[in-house]
């Protein structure tokens, strides 16, 4: 390309305006060098340039000014010892810019934070977990009570049954009982809840009266609260005239000693 | 301002020693120009100042960076600027589109307050710079003010490169006209 055709390429307004590659700023810097007349063609450029910024130039505030020199001289203590810049070193010196490091600050607080927190709801997690397992602990067992009463309420409330009120003799008028008695079925089932606990070595046996003789009708638990207040089944029974409980030593008797509670079927 | 006068060389040599008192003059001289500049591209008399701020820090801090060999220091000044306000405003989210559209009637009252007119005779240069012709000051304005690539004004105003390259050129002979 001989200087005119550069000239008429537009390379040089492009170069002038900062648009122009590296190599391409490379080739211009050679041309000028290398043609007066190219050199002059940019200072021309410039020049036009210049003017049109001029043409739109605008005073900053005089606060800007003050701004500028609070932070150059925040930044650097080169004012004091310049000499410094004249040396120079080898080895290149890596500086981190205050903003990166106001972002590695914050970051790290961020972190730090954040580490906290972690830890903060991993403990609420376990503490929430502990008070989950807790609670559905308590769940399951008002579950398996509602689940008893229901059933002993299907028991009470059945009409096959016969109910059959024993009550206490002169000796131990607190004996009381109830009995369920399904006839068709012979099921006998005892809600023994109002029975009075026995004396140690001791137990109820739980007797049906058929013909006038007593049979055993099986034993009645009543120092164990989690069974004495629920409804118990006793052995079945086809036919009786009356139901009875005595106390007996712990194991039972094949006939009874001292009979407490006694009901007669209407 | 004091009476001191810096050539160019001076003005380099004492920059790069990081003298302040010759950054003073640096900014005395060229600050309205720059600020000038920075409003046309962004239009925001507030954003411009803190551009122009951080331009001035950045010429100070990089100064080493200014080779004298590859052209004037206003040019290399006027370009650290402009890019620096090209990526203030990318990074703002402000698209092209939105600059060119009001780039037209937009040339503010605000040019006339500035007192930079001992130095130059900016109501002057204005006068001659209004006198080019609209679609030369345009691609000039597009090309000077918001960094449009040639290539780029070709495809935005849909004229063919060849055309952007001759008018572009028209338009700074055209200029130099007017202000020699």
């Amino acid at each position: 390309m001989d200087t005119k055709e550069i000239i008429l390429s537009g390379i040089l307004e492009q170069y002038v305006l900062g648009a122009t590659s590296e190599a391409e700023n490379a080739q211009v810097v050679a041309w000028a060098i290398a043609h007066p007349e190219i050199a002059q063609e940019i200072a021309a450029i410039q020049h036009a340039l210049e003017s049109f910024a001029i043409a739109n130039a605008i005073e900053p505030k005089a606060s800007t000014k003050a701004a500028i020199f609070a932070k150059i001289n925040e930044h650097s203590s080169a004012k004091q010892a310049p000499v410094i810049n004249l040396i120079e070193s080898d080895t290149p010196v890596y500086t981190i810019s205050n903003k990166w490091k106001m972002v590695a600050a914050v970051s790290i607080g961020i972190l730090v934070i954040s580490s906290a927190l972690n830890v903060f709801y991993f403990n609420r997690y376990n503490n929430v977990n502990e008070n989950l397992a807790v609670t559905k602990q308590a769940l399951a067992n008002e579950q398996a009570m509602a689940k008893e009463f229901k059933s002993n309420w299907d028991i009470a409330r059945n009409p096959n049954n016969t109910l059959v009120s024993l009550k206490g003799l002169e000796t131990n008028p607190d004996a009381t009982a109830k009995i369920f008695w399904f006839q068709q079925t012979g099921e006998v089932l005892i809600d023994a809840s109002n029975l009075p606990n026995t004396p140690t070595g001791m137990q109820y046996q739980f007797w049906a009266i058929i013909d006038g003789k007593p049979v055993d009708g099986g034993l009645i638990i009543t120092n164990d609260e989690g069974k004495k207040y629920r409804i118990q089944k006793m052995k079945s029974f086809g036919k009786a005239q009356a139901f009875a409980i005595s106390l007996e030593k712990a194991g039972g008797n094949p006939t009874p000693t001292t009979v407490v509670s006694l009901g007669k079927i209407i | 301002m004091d009476e001191v006068k810096y050539s160019e060389e001076e003005l380099v040599r004492l920059l790069n020693n990081k003298d302040q008192q010759a950054f003073s003059y640096l900014y005395d001289n060229y600050s309205a120009i720059l600020n000038g500049t920075i409003y046309k591209m962004v239009e925001d008399a507030a954003l411009a100042e803190d551009i122009l701020q951080e331009a001035f820090i950045k010429i100070w801090n990089n100064f080493a960076s200014y080779d004298p060999m590859k052209g004037r220091l206003f040019t290399w000044m006027l370009n650290l600027t402009r890019n620096l306000t090209i990526d203030t405003l990318r990074s703002k989210g402000y698209r092209k589109q939105q600059l060119i559209s009001s780039d037209e009637n937009s040339v503010s009252n605000l040019a006339d307050q500035n007192s930079i007119a001992s130095k130059y005779d900016v109501i002057g240069l204005k006068k001659q710079v209004q006198q080019l012709k609209p679609e030369l000051k345009n691609i000039i304005e597009l090309a000077y003010f918001y960094g449009y690539t040639q290539d780029e004004i070709s495809k935005e105003a849909q004229i063919p490169l060849g055309t952007v390259k001759s008018r572009m050129r028209a338009a700074i002979i055209e200029l130099r006209k007017l202000v020699e």
